[in-house]
């Protein structure tokens, strides 16, 4: 089990420095990117070089990512001049904020799922499991930023329920938790949804198997036979909870800008919006990297719950 | 005995001597036969989805929606005579069902209705063209790295595999971002994220035809590489392929109106679903029907997109 968890941390190495390489030349590639925020519009050529120039512009790629890497390694990813502060400061902070509105909603989204999943798929042909079939197809097909805006009208602006916006963790759990609310509702509500898919496709399919029907025959209880059905059924439930983490990560760009949550998303929004690529880099950088990595402990996680995935690769 | 005695009745020099009836009955039968005959043969692989495909209800309606829309964004001037790109400013966000607004105005006074029309020309080609881009290009690396492995096989689905480890939608941000706002930009965006799902699909098919005989028995009378990709592997994945690719383009136009969200899409006034609810965003207590509209029908052109794709899966899935 250990081996196998290091030869998956061995794997993960050279996806991590593709992804740097990606991350980097997309910022790098296209003239104009590199001093993007750092060049004024109406500076002369001559100018404009001279900026390049002394920022090292001028050299060759390799060399630029060598030490762009070594820095952004010592934990400098830049300087935004729009911001006036340090990237990797702009991002610590974010990067908190984002991952408790990540972890809460993958959480919920998941844990409801497997329930709502489950519930459907030992219920298979009743109207509790053709009522998740629709939500989980309605679900898989719905922007989480319209899920936001719906919520958003009903419980901010209708009923004033809960606030429109914003993190309040310096006020106390009661407002904190009235700030989560809505911004993971529409996080969970379409992890939710897959994660019940997934799991329902998986429970039908491990019940016709006939090592459901040995249990049976060798009179173990049902809670028992439950038991051994869910194990076996998790294996794909885990796979897409990697990728819902991710979609959560991404889709955090859409969420936290209708929530003005101070995470990455609302950071990167920003960016964007004012073609701060160094910080666009940094922040890219750091999601992708988490995603890497919360999918590296996923396959480990599958690997030491189902005997089947760890024959397979070790 | 029964079973011997039908060809028999049915042969053409039979007949002399047999009563009217017995003849009647061989000739009704012999129709019979023609008949299930021709229901037999003839029916190509897709023509048989293509019956299966139209006595699914669900799909059909789900495709009928795709279709719909599709006809309201190409003759949107047909179906509304309002100005999508400029509006009365003395009609500001005027609300469902207002005179002459069925579906209200925005921010400044545009007809949403015709908005939303107009909008779906830009919506529905940057779901569509990145799907069939990425299933094109997504096939070839597949393809071919499925056949020749080795280095270069590996070294391609590598590096789809790091692309594959950027989620999906942050991909789709951070290459639109580099890349700046405008429709071209985003539909590469959009195409870079699906190719590495494509291409692995297309792979591991490849790799399953690859091994069998008849692929070296074409190898061997003389086929070349490309040859052999075109006419004996290809036939052999398509099917894969077009099942999964067809399941991405709801998952495309969603992605698309998030790029369009954040203000990368084709720069304004055009409109665009995912800019139009942005934009709108800002009048989402004064009229929030009117912000729903366009986040409800990318919801609504991405339900019809799954649903018709699931239709297709089951309809070209033989076992079933």
């Amino acid at each position: 089990m250990l081996r196998l968890a290091a030869r998956r941390v061995g794997l993960a190495v050279p996806i991590l420095v593709g992804v740097s390489i990606i991350v980097f030349l997309l910022m790098t590639i296209l003239p104009g990117n590199a001093e993007a925020g750092l060049v004024p519009e109406d500076a002369t050529p001559a100018q404009r070089a001279a900026i390049r120039d002394s920022l090292g512009l001028n050299d060759p790629l390799p060399v630029r990512y060598v030490a762009w890497l070594v820095e952004a390694l010592r934990g400098d990813l830049g300087y935004s001049l729009q911001r006036r502060r340090e990237v990797a400061d702009l991002l610590v902070q974010a990067w908190g904020n984002t991952f408790v509105l990540a972890a809460v909603s993958a959480v919920l989204g998941i844990t409801l799922g497997l329930l709502l999943g489950y519930v459907a798929g030992t219920r298979r042909g009743t109207l509790v499991d053709r009522v998740v079939s629709i939500v989980s197809l309605a679900g898989l097909s719905v922007p989480s930023f319209f899920v936001a805006i719906i919520l958003l009208s009903i419980f901010a602006g209708g009923l004033k329920m809960f606030p429109s916006g914003g993190a309040t963790f310096d006020e106390g759990p009661i407002a904190a938790i009235r700030s989560l609310v809505l911004p993971v509702a529409s996080g969970s509500l379409i992890t939710m949804a897959i994660t019940a898919r997934v799991t329902r496709a998986g429970i039908v399919d491990v019940l016709s198997a006939d090592f459901v029907e040995t249990l049976r025959a060798k009179g173990l209880s049902e809670l028992e036979v439950r038991t051994h059905v869910l194990r076996n059924a998790i294996s794909p439930v885990l796979t897409t909870s990697g990728v819902q983490i991710g979609a959560l990560l991404g889709g955090s760009v859409l969420v936290e800008t209708i929530f003005r949550w101070p995470g990455m998303g609302q950071l990167l929004y920003t960016a964007i919006s004012s073609r701060d690529l160094v910080v666009v880099q940094g922040a890219t950088l750091v999601i992708a990297l988490t995603f890497v990595i919360i999918n590296l402990m996923v396959d480990i996680l599958q690997a030491a719950v189902d005997p089947r995935v760890r024959g397979a690769v070790a | 005995m029964t079973q011997a005695v039908t060809p028999v009745l049915l042969h053409p020099g039979f007949g002399a001597g047999v009563p009217v009836e017995a003849r009647a009955r061989a000739a009704e039968l012999r129709d019979e036969w023609d008949a299930a005959d021709q229901n037999v043969d003839a029916q190509s692989f897709w023509k048989e989805t293509g019956k299966r495909f139209l006595a699914n209800k669900v799909g059909v309606a789900a495709a009928g929606v795709v279709l719909l829309l599709v006809v309201g964004a190409v003759f949107a001037p047909l179906i509304t005579s309002a100005d999508p790109l400029v509006g009365q400013p003395t009609d500001r966000l005027q609300n469902i069902g207002s005179p002459g607004h069925v579906l209200g105005t925005d921010e400044q006074g545009r007809d949403v209705w015709a908005r939303v029309l107009y909008g779906g020309r830009l919506s529905l080609l940057a779901g569509f063209v990145p799907t069939v881009g990425a299933a094109l290009i997504g096939t070839i690396i597949g393809v071919t790295s499925g056949m020749l492995r080795g280095v270069v096989g590996t070294i391609l689905m590598r590096f789809m595999d790091v692309l594959y480890a950027f989620p999906a939608i942050l991909l789709a941000i951070a290459v639109g971002s580099s890349l700046g706002p405008g429709l071209t930009n985003t539909i590469i965006a959009v195409t870079i994220v699906f190719i590495p799902p494509v291409a692995r699909v297309a792979e591991s098919a490849t790799r399953r035809v690859v091994v069998q005989e008849f692929i070296e028995a074409a190898h061997l009378s003389g086929a070349s590489g490309f040859r052999v990709a075109r006419s004996q592997i290809l036939p052999n994945v398509l099917n894969d392929i077009i099942v999964y690719s067809s399941g991405l383009v709801g998952v495309a136009m969603i992605i698309a109106a998030s790029l369009s969200f954040l203000s990368l899409g084709s720069p304004p006034p055009v409109p665009e679903w995912g800019y139009m609810l942005n934009s709108l965003r800002g009048s989402l207590y004064t009229t929030p029907l009117v912000t729903l509209v366009p986040g409800f029908f990318i919801f609504l052109t991405s339900v019809a997109f799954n649903m018709a794709s699931d239709a297709l899966r089951e309809a070209m899935d033989s076992r079933l």
